[in-house]
């Protein structure tokens, strides 16, 4: 019996990620996070292509060496237009993609807010991740994301960001969801930051109500 | 922050309450342009949960208008000074329910989380047992020269082995006796000619005449009506359904429970869960913004929201409290208004003993019902001429820390001091170590007009039609009636769509990722 067993499958779990920041970072108005989003479930990004508008949550399995991570990935749908998310969207969320637009400074304004935003909401133990998005906009961006000086649409310098990530305790990248330029990255490395004590079986929690309903 | 003035929309949704909130979810799919706002700026209206920091701002809005609550009060005792025992926690780690109400596995509302796919958003967790406060122990045949037992809490069997096989404290003559009105009401629509000549008089007269049931055990069957009527009002035809569906729901999800709770604070997460959807379909979500004030100028309505925006649209829906300018009398107002005696209790222990698990398999119960029968607060000054109820949530719940629980406290009428005695006399029934205490409480009245329950409707000009749904009831369980109210509302709102479908009926949404697999 102890020759030749099949190995066990890796653990799975599930990670509730939410997705916060400026709205028109990406493409669609209003539907920003969801294109990072997309080029991680979808591997795909084109231009006119319409966000799915309707799912609760996306789904994507991340695989890493010991575990697999399956994301349920929510966006706002709106609700921060008015202020008006509600506290059951922060809710058990063991991971949080906060985007900004690294070519416009007010973007990462906002995105500092939804930080603060979530440090107050949020389970202490929150794992976020701040994105620069639209890389591909800034020329001569070096692989790591270090801005090259010149003439560009840069309007956050790297540097500037990542040292505010480091004091908020934030994971940090920049990335395009147009090209896909470190996209994966970012999911790979949240998986990875969440502690293995963090994680439940694939469905979390009791859900007596989904074992019998005619 | 953007603006709506002069929006144009085909449904204005006045408040999150739950109907509003179920319509909202109704309509995510229909196409439909909704802007859904509440005048407050937390979801869930009369069904919001509260942060004890939150519910401060609520005691003193309560108090300052006229809503469906009132009278609100915060009772905070000095810490108790010995050392080790549970403090108040974090405001934030408090989510108390205003509407800690529980849901019947038949329950109608379950299929239909269900067929709307909204359902994987929402997590419940079982009720556990009912249990009944005895002054006295209720043997029939207690031993003779026994000295006099202090009052004690019986769980109440709701299935045949459960009566026959636990030790509840009913002695075998008294045990048979159960069984019988048992076996009688899981199949009463079949035996109507030995109820039907019961029906306008009290169950009691029933469980005497027909049943033989000893009267010391009425309050078994009286207690799993959950009715906050006097015995003597609680007729046959009406607890008879009440009683079957908690027997018939037994077991119906899974072994040793009939009813469930939402995590997270009652039935607020159901709304916000249901606003969710109403977003995820495109609804527009404004908090902190209500109706102020409606103008008709020819055959166009127009509505201000807040001070500032005025938009028009075909529809408005909402509850009384939230309509207030549309229909032009304040819920309070109404004369035949009933007021029922609420509270919230934050205790310093998990009253470990309230939650057993009385069947294998069983999930771990996180509510559990404790019922003071008329007459069974009899030693406090205060007469008791209604029943009690305390529904008792765990930390798992999601409401309070570990080690700590939740009481929600209900009686009929003026009842604040009964509520305070039951709930004293709660805590020290349980036989904790050392006796448990209140942290923290909140009293309010909440009022409930007896009239109509059915949707209303009322024509402003040509354009606007204003769609009324009844005011909340102060019922334990959640009432299947608001599905039909929020049903009708939304079959006239969408009667000329042809392609509207079943009501909440909700096809997959296309995903992206991989298929959703259930474990």
């Amino acid at each position: 019996m102890s020759d030749g067993a099949t190995p066990l499958p890796k653990p799975s779990s599930s990670v509730k990620l939410v997705l916060l920041g400026e709205a028109a970072v990406g493409k669609a108005p209003n539907m920003t996070q969801s294109s990072l989003v997309m080029r991680f479930v979808n591997n795909d990004f084109q231009d006119n292509k319409e966000p799915t508008i309707g799912a609760a949550f996306l789904t994507q399995k991340c695989t890493l060496p010991t575990r697999t991570i399956k994301f349920e990935i929510w966006d706002t749908a709106g609700q921060e237009r008015f202020a008006s998310l509600a506290p059951m969207y922060y809710r058990n969320a063991q991971a949080a993609l906060v985007v900004y637009d690294i070519t416009k400074p007010a973007s990462l304004i906002k995105a500092q807010h939804w930080v603060a935003e979530l440090q107050r909401q949020a389970s202490p133990g929150i794992v976020i991740a701040l994105v620069g998005n639209k890389l591909d906009l800034v020329a001569s961006a070096g692989s790591d994301g270090e801005e090259v000086e010149g003439e560009d649409a840069r309007g956050v310098p790297a540097a500037q960001a990542r040292s505010y990530a480091e004091e908020e305790g934030l994971l940090f990248f920049e990335t395009s969801a147009k090209t896909g330029e470190r996209v994966a990255e970012v999911f790979t490395a949240i998986a990875g930051a969440i502690p293995e004590t963090q994680l439940k079986g694939p469905r979390g929690g009791q859900r007596v109500e989904e074992r019998r309903v005619e | 922050m953007e603006s709506l003035h002069n929006t144009e929309w085909d449904v204005l949704i006045a408040g999150t309450g739950l109907p509003q909130s179920l319509l909202a979810l109704a309509l995510s799919r229909s196409g439909k342009r909704v802007l859904h706002v509440d005048k407050n700026d937390y979801y869930g209206g009369p069904q919001a949960v509260l942060s004890t920091q939150e519910a401060e701002a609520w005691v003193m809005n309560t108090n300052a208008g006229t809503s469906l609550f009132s009278d609100a009060a915060l009772s905070i005792p000095t810490p108790n000074p010995s050392h080790g025992s549970p403090k108040l926690s974090f405001p934030r780690a408090y989510s108390l329910a205003l509407a800690p109400q529980l849901i019947y596995t038949q329950s109608g509302l379950l299929s239909y989380l269900l067929s709307s796919k909204v359902y994987r958003q929402l997590e419940f967790l079982a009720m556990g047992s009912w249990w009944i406060y005895s002054p006295q122990a209720l043997n029939l045949e207690a031993p003779s020269g026994s000295p006099p037992s202090p009052g004690q809490l019986i769980r109440i069997p709701a299935t045949r082995e459960d009566v026959a096989f636990s030790d509840t404290g009913i002695d075998l003559r008294s045990k048979r006796a159960v069984m019988k009105v048992l076996r009688f009401v899981m199949d009463y629509e079949n035996q109507a000619e030995v109820w039907q000549p019961y029906s306008s008089k009290p169950l009691s007269d029933l469980l005497t005449h027909c049943l033989k049931l000893p009267s010391s055990l009425h309050s078994l069957f009286l207690a799993l009506t959950l009715t906050l009527d006097k015995p003597q009002r609680t007729t046959t035809s009406y607890a008879l359904p009440r009683i079957a569906r908690h027997l018939r729901s037994m077991g119906r999800l899974g072994a040793g429970f009939s009813a469930v709770i939402p995590k997270w604070g009652g039935m607020s997460e159901l709304t916000q869960v249901a606003c969710r959807a109403g977003a995820v379909g495109g609804g527009v979500y404004v908090l902190g913004k209500g109706i102020t004030t409606l103008s008709t100028e020819a055959e166009s309505t127009s509505v201000l929201l807040g001070n500032h925006d005025t938009i028009r649209t075909k529809w408005i829906v909402g509850a009384p409290d939230d309509l207030g300018p549309c229909t032009g009398c304040p819920v309070s107002s109404s004369v035949a208004a009933e007021i029922t005696s609420r509270s919230i209790a934050i205790v310093s222990s998990s009253l470990e003993s309230l939650f057993p698990t009385t069947f294998e398999g069983s999930p771990k119960p996180a509510g559990a019902v404790v019922v003071f029968p008329v007459g069974s607060l009899g030693q406090s000054q205060h007469l008791q001429d209604n029943p009690v109820y305390l529904l008792v949530h765990s930390s798992d719940t999601g409401e309070c820390p570990v080690g700590q629980s939740i009481i929600y406290g209900f009686c009929c009428g003026e009842s604040q001091g009964l509520l305070e005695s039951a709930i004293a006399t709660l805590l020290t029934a349980v036989n904790e170590p050392s006796t448990p205490h209140i942290l923290w409480s909140l009293q309010f009245k909440q009022h409930h007009p007896t009239d109509s329950n059915q949707a209303t409707s009322q024509n402003f000009a040509e354009a606007t039609q204003v769609l009324s749904f009844p005011p909340p009831s102060s019922d334990l369980v959640f009432d299947d009636s608001i599905l039909d109210s929020v049903k009708s509302v939304w079959e006239r709102i969408t009667e000329s769509d042809a392609d509207r479908g079943d009501f909440l009926v909700f096809g997959e949404r296309g995903a992206l990722g991989e298929e959703y697999d259930e474990a």
